[in-house]
């Protein structure tokens, strides 16, 4: 590892060194903007899923909750109210900072960030601006071997929703997010495009999702974004930065900051200065408007908060924490490939595994990849993988539902797996049986649904029953039968299919074909 | 400061000295009773009730006891809760008792001081049991208890930034006469040097009203409480413009005042040189305390006792008696400077009581106050309960039992 100071910033910079070195990396040369290059750094702030908020008991609200009803005193900032830290909250965003390879603080504190606006019920947001939770980390993009480094972590409050009735002219306050926690991930200014931003963005929210600190769902309002962007002549130093405030989705994210481009390269252009502003968006026109300039921006007076004693974090409380939290993505991907599964299995359980819903206050979902590894403990992983990926989730699929709407347990797909790797039941009767279960819904295990379907397959000493099968198929498909006979050895496998279609699946498919062959030879 | 801000109007002094004794209630001098707790105290020395509690920031409780001749303790902070207590200077509130005799004062305290969750800033009880235990055998030695107990374990520290020239040369005569009786029973009376008080009083005000103009940012009439409604045809999308007439009609000139102050100090320009500098002088305060002790401070994590130090201090609790309600000593900057001699108790979070110390030339009452290293309040009482005992046989003394009867009779015949 390889450190060395940016020249343009007084941090030190640890860079891997397999990786790209960040401030001289080759400009991009991008058709769209010739001559010019891009500089986009981006604040997250994304909704701890804790149960309760950061300083209150109150539970956090989930959206379409009634308003103003997951609200304590203080979340209201009634007189007389004290804050008490949350310490699931310290953990999730212990977690997160882990994942992002950032050094949690041994000791950090918390500010308040005063301004006035009726969506702060006290006046201020306690923060920690000065003595984040974590300084520094990286997240490695999906593509392009490009590394973004973190500046911060820290904890804050989020603020109360406030709604605007154009009808009436008011403002509706809505107290129940007022307090919940939040986590702010400060970027460095390390990306060069709206397509390396959008995949910061999905890189980080996959990583939050899979730790269980946040849903990161930026249209449900979990996961909120600040871009800056600023523009310069290649080997020249950054330009001034504009922020752009209240994006909704990764798509409007990427139009806005191409738009913002545009509009400060015609600027410098033109001969004129980028005023450095605070800018929203606005989607029907696709462009950005100014919010405010740097003059108007109101100055926060922080004042460390005289409540809150600083946290002390140890060595040993970050390495529980380093053990108990869930796997990371590059990790998972790593462990399904030592099993043995194939690069597109591991992908298909991976995608699958991601949609999992995120437990609260960090608690491991059940998920694919979850589900996965508990069928295959003692089975092998392959047999495994295939009856998930391709029956269960095919079978899911032509209902028209996903992983999550799965009714069948572990126990149940593990005994019906075990119970056709035994030759009980044919690989037939295996389907048909999952299917049966999907369909009912039911609970029971796959051995007692076998026999209540009459679905045993039957022994291989049977072979009277098998006879009987294959000369009724012969009878009934005279024509395939000559076929065969004439040494038309494909048409078989019809013979073979209406065999398993009169023994309902019984029949060992091999067995049947052997049979066949015999009595049709003679 | 004085108490003449509230909205009732200011608090009178109940207070009646002996020249006054025939004259009726209308007609006597008023005089402050002290502020900010000056209701709580004047409620205390009219003998309307045993105790009152008051919150102290920087003297509100000791400075009323004082010109009121009553008990008034503010304790070590964190002992007592302030959940419920609207807040101030979060890291200077302490819930403060006042009271006719040091008994009822610690009858209320001992049922009040215990840990609590809800406080983020409590005292857990390990620290409250660690600071228990470092004067334990001191109180042991003292046996307070006997009416000439034996003090010569007891080292009183006088503090000499403690007398300066504006303070009333009979307190200091009254003063005098306690440390008098003190050292007949033996303690020994040291004096120490706090170098940092002359810029406690300066802080205290940067840090108070900074910390008040954070506290305050809450009252804006959208939650809860009075709201005034901006006139018709404000621009309402700027929040400050509909708060401003909520926060100006609720919030009296004083406070309007103090929030003003606090919210300079905490501006970018200013932060360095008032905030944080203020802070540093904090800092100083809370090491003068520390080295002038011999008992260790419980909340540090290694806090070396200084062999030579003293194991309390005593020194006047104001630079002059109440002062009358319609003079100069009511307005400009007088009212601050009253608090000089209890603000760096406060800034260091020290235990401090103030107790009836006979009278000055004028005939009111001068207070004296005991200070404590953190967590020693059991020891400052004790000795304050010495201190009540042995002034029992003061003549220029008014008991307050005889006070209240002729204040009773009076208002009968009148």
């Amino acid at each position: 590892m390889l450190i060395r100071r940016c020249p343009w910033r007084s941090v030190q910079l640890h860079q891997l060194w397999r990786l790209r070195q960040i401030h001289t990396r080759e400009p991009i040369h991008d058709k769209r903007w010739p001559g010019w290059e891009v500089v986009v750094g981006i604040e997250v702030h994304a909704q701890i899923k804790s149960r309760r908020k950061l300083f209150s008991e109150s539970f956090t609200s989930r959206p379409g909750e009634i308003p103003n009803t997951t609200v304590s005193p203080y979340d209201a900032a009634f007189p007389g109210t004290l804050p008490t830290l949350n310490p699931k909250c310290v953990e999730l965003a212990v977690r997160t900072a882990l994942a992002l390879n950032s050094e949690v603080q041994f000791r950090s504190a918390f500010d308040r960030k005063h301004y006035f606006y009726s969506d702060l019920p006290a006046g201020y947001q306690i923060t920690q601006r000065y003595s984040p939770l974590a300084n520094g980390g990286y997240l490695k993009l999906s593509r392009g071997n490009v590394a973004v480094g973190i500046t911060q972590i820290q904890l804050e409050q989020d603020t109360a929703k406030s709604t605007f009735d154009g009808l009436r002219r008011t403002s509706l306050i809505d107290l129940n997010r007022a307090g919940s926690g939040l986590m702010e991930i400060v970027s460095e200014p390390d990306m060069r495009s709206p397509e390396e931003a959008a995949d910061y963005v999905r890189t980080l929210q996959a990583v939050l999702r899979a730790v269980g600190s946040s849903d990161g769902n930026m249209e449900q309002g979990s996961f909120r974004c600040d871009v800056n962007v600023s523009v310069n002549r290649p080997g020249e130093p950054h330009g001034t930065r504009c922020e752009i405030k209240n994006l909704n989705s990764v798509r409007f994210m990427m139009v806005a900051i191409t738009s913002e481009v545009f509009r400060h390269i015609e600027l410098l252009e033109s001969g004129c200065l980028v005023p450095q502003e605070t800018r929203g968006f606005d989607e029907d026109k696709a462009e950005t408007f100014k919010l405010r300039s740097k003059e108007d921006s109101p100055d926060y007076r922080y004042m460390p908060d005289p409540n809150l004693p600083p946290l002390l974090i140890s060595e040993e409380y970050i390495e529980v924490i380093r053990k108990t939290m869930p796997e990371l993505p590059d990790a998972t991907r790593a462990r399904l490939l030592n099993l043995g599964l194939s690069e597109r299995d591991a992908d298909v359980l991976m995608t699958v595994d991601s949609g999992r819903e995120v437990g609260f206050d960090g608690e491991l979902g059940k998920g694919a990849v979850a589900y996965f590894d508990a069928l295959a403990q003692h089975r092998d992983p392959k047999v495994v993988v295939n009856w998930m990926t391709h029956e269960l989730l095919g079978q899911l699929t032509v209902r028209k539902e996903t992983f999550s709407d799965n009714p069948i347990s572990v126990a149940q797909l593990g005994e019906l797996m075990d119970l056709v790797q035994d030759g009980k039941i044919t690989g037939t009767s295996g389907k048909s049986l999952l299917k049966h279960i999907i369909t009912n819904r039911s609970s029971a295990p796959p051995s007692v649904l076998a026999q209540e379907l009459s679905l045993e397959a039957i022994s291989g000493n049977d072979t009277a029953t098998l006879q009987t099968w294959c000369a009724e198929t012969i009878e009934a498909l005279p024509e395939e039968a000559e076929a065969v006979r004439r040494g038309n050895p494909r048409v078989l496998n019809k013979l073979v299919g209406k065999v398993m279609q009169l023994s309902r699946g019984r029949a060992n498919a091999q067995n049947a074909r052997v049979v066949l062959n015999d009595i049709l030879r003679r | 400061s004085l108490n003449v801000n509230s909205v009732h109007g200011p608090v009178v002094n109940p207070y009646r000295t002996l020249n006054e004794k025939l004259i009726p209630w209308a007609k006597r001098e008023r005089r402050s009773a002290g502020g900010s707790s000056g209701g709580s105290a004047a409620a205390v020395a009219a003998g309307m009730c045993d105790a009152a509690l008051g919150t102290d920031t920087g003297g509100s409780v000791r400075l009323p006891a004082s010109y009121c001749g009553i008990t008034g303790l503010k304790p070590s902070y964190g002992l007592i809760s302030r959940w419920g207590v609207v807040s101030f200077a979060d890291s200077l509130d302490c819930v403060g008792v006042l009271g006719k005799s040091i008994d009822t004062v610690k009858i209320v305290f001992d049922s009040i001081s215990s840990y609590d969750p809800k406080d983020p800033t409590a005292a857990t009880p390990c620290i409250r049991g660690k600071a228990q235990a470092s004067v334990e055998a001191l109180i042991s030695a003292l046996d307070t208890n006997t009416s000439k107990p034996d003090l010569s374990a007891l080292r009183i520290g006088i503090p000499q930034e403690y007398f300066p020239t504006e303070l009333d040369t009979t307190i200091v005569t009254a003063v005098r006469k306690v440390l008098k009786r003190l050292s007949s029973l033996g303690a020994q009376l040291i004096p120490v040097s706090l170098p940092s008080t002359p810029y406690a009083l300066s802080a205290y005000y940067v840090i108070a009203s900074a910390e008040a103009s954070s506290n305050l940012a809450r009252y804006d009439g959208v939650q809860y409480g009075t709201r005034s409604p901006p006139l018709p045809g404000t621009d309402k999308s700027k929040p400050s413009n509909v708060y401003a007439h909520t926060r100006s009609a609720g919030f009296g000139a004083e406070v309007q005042k103090r929030i003003l102050l606090g919210t300079y100090a905490l501006t970018a320009d200013a932060f360095d040189n008032y905030f944080l500098q203020a802070q540093r002088v904090r800092q100083l305060v809370k090491s003068d305390f520390d080295s002038a002790f011999r008992v260790p401070n419980a909340r540090l994590s290694s806090s070396p006792p200084n062999a030579d130090g003293v194991d309390i201090l005593l020194h006047p609790s104001a630079i002059r008696t109440a002062p009358p309600l319609d003079s100069d000593a009511t307005s400009g900057l007088d009212p601050y400077l009253q608090d000089v001699m209890t603000v760096p108790a406060s800034l260091a979070g020290l235990p401090a009581l103030s107790l009836p110390a006979g009278s000055a030339a004028d005939g009111w009452p001068v207070g004296i106050s005991i200070v404590g290293q953190w967590g020693s309040d059991e020891l400052v009482l004790r000795i304050g309960k010495v201190i009540q005992r042995t002034a029992d046989t003061d003549d220029s003394y008014v008991p307050l039992e005889e006070l209240a009867q002729s204040l009773y009779l009076l208002e009968h015949i009148a």
